[in-house]
């Protein structure tokens, strides 16, 4: 399985919410495609320098969400998605961004207009 | 993991007074087992007295604590073998090598793991066969973690363990103090002021202030009932105070302020956003942030 997960500590997000983001993220991108087995939390922990607590709340909360599944007795790996939940899955995180984004506009008075403007431009320019 | 679901540390309507001196009157404190534990405060706050007292070093003056299941004023060779202290500034046999103190330490201990020694004397370079009085200060500092860790304790105190090692062996130290708790399921109770390194790994967050245990909850848990507003004014002007509870610290002036804030509810932010006609922009805080807001030392409106 090749997946690489960065905590940045001193940023105060919770440390179990940026593995889950980051999941989250490599699933939605086809980077780890269904049926991928997830590492154990006691390797994931050596492998990151990550209080092993911290692991397995990120586990299992996506475990409840339904990203990931357990099969076979104990393996952990990502579920299949339905069509519905693959695009969900995908745009939560961009509205997430968008949405400090449209803060940010709107505390520096851009139009909704210009902003949507900006996005398009932004969105075709390359490596951005 | 193996973990005990008993708390291996509990303090009872502690008091603890020294001569016209009060650390605790009254504390009432559980610490939960299987957990990497920041144990933070300013100075003066107790922490090191609630390490001695948690280790049997000191007595309480008034309630009692109970460690591994015991009365801290009972602890014996049962309870001894299974608690690990680390202090700032360790008291050592000063004309003895390394070696030898290590293994002078080890024959008081059933349970003393020679690989683990090994390891860690090559994690940390630590020169062996130098004499105790000639190391420097970071040195000393992990002879004493060799003899706190190498019996593989149940409960592992550490009193500002890592103060003058240089950032690799902070590192090392680290990892290993997850390690045992992979492993053994070992908790860990760390005080230490360098916050960068202890929120890498603890899980769980006691807050000494003026002898009381303000927090004694997950660090995910507090993480995420802090943030940092920038708030800007979508009409109008921002008003000289802010009367909803949860504002803690303020800076700024009537176009764009700053607020600490404590709490994540949506709606607080929602009712703040109309009530205030304002923008607000959120983000976390790191641990050196919460620091004073848990302190209660609030910053002053500018």
């Amino acid at each position: 399985m090749a997946s690489v997960f960065t905590i940045d500590y001193h940023s105060g997000v919770p440390a179990y919410r940026q593995l889950m983001d980051q999941i989250k993220f490599q699933v939605a991108a086809g980077m780890l495609p269904a049926g991928t087995e997830m590492a154990s939390t006691r390797i994931l922990s050596a492998e990151l320098s990550l209080n092993p607590m911290t692991i397995s709340k990120a586990y299992s909360l996506l475990e409840r969400e339904g990203v990931l599944e357990r099969r076979r007795g104990q393996t952990l790996m990502v579920r299949a998605a339905t069509p519905a939940e693959v695009e969900t899955n995908k745009l939560d995180p961009l509205r997430q961004h968008l949405a400090a984004a449209a803060v940010m506009a709107r505390q520096l008075k851009i139009s909704r207009e210009q902003s949507l403007k900006l996005f398009r431009e932004t969105f075709d320019s390359p490596s951005s | 993991m193996t973990s005990s679901p008993a708390a291996p540390f509990v303090a009872d309507k502690v008091t603890k007074t020294y001569p016209g001196h009060t650390v605790f009157d009254a504390l009432d404190l559980e610490i939960p087992a299987g957990h990497v534990i920041g144990l933070l405060g300013r100075n003066g706050a107790g922490k090191t007295t609630l390490l001695h007292l948690a280790a049997g070093l000191t007595l309480p003056t008034g309630g009692s604590c109970r460690t591994l299941g015991r009365p801290t004023v009972d602890l014996d060779t049962p309870e001894l073998n299974r608690l690990g202290l680390v202090q700032q500034e360790g008291r050592f046999i000063e004309w003895m090598t390394v070696t030898q103190h290590l293994d002078f330490s080890a024959s008081f201990y059933s349970r003393w793991d020679r690989d683990l020694q090994q390891r860690l004397i090559k994690t940390l370079e630590l020169p062996v066969d130098r004499k105790i009085a000639q190391l420097s200060t970071g040195d000393r500092q992990k002879v004493g973690i060799l003899l706190g860790v190498c019996h593989r304790p149940a409960l592992l105190l550490l009193d500002e363990p890592m103060s003058s090692l240089d950032p690799l062996a902070r590192a090392g130290m680290l990892d290993f103090l997850l390690e045992l708790l992979r492993e053994d399921g070992t908790t860990v109770v760390i005080s230490s002021h360098i916050l960068g390194d202890v929120e890498k790994i603890i899980d769980w967050v006691v807050f000494l202030d003026t002898g009381r245990a303000v927090e004694n909850a997950p660090f995910d848990v507090l993480q995420e009932s802090f943030a940092e507003w920038t708030v800007t004014a979508a009409a109008g002007g921002l008003p000289d105070t802010f009367s909803e509870p949860f504002v803690l610290a303020r800076q700024g002036n009537d176009r764009l302020a700053r607020l600490r804030v404590r709490t994540r509810d949506p709606e607080d932010r929602a009712r703040f956003a109309q009530t205030h006609r304002a923008e607000i922009q959120s983000r976390s805080l790191s641990l050196d942030e919460m620091f004073p807001l848990l302190a209660g030392h609030q910053q002053e409106v500018e």
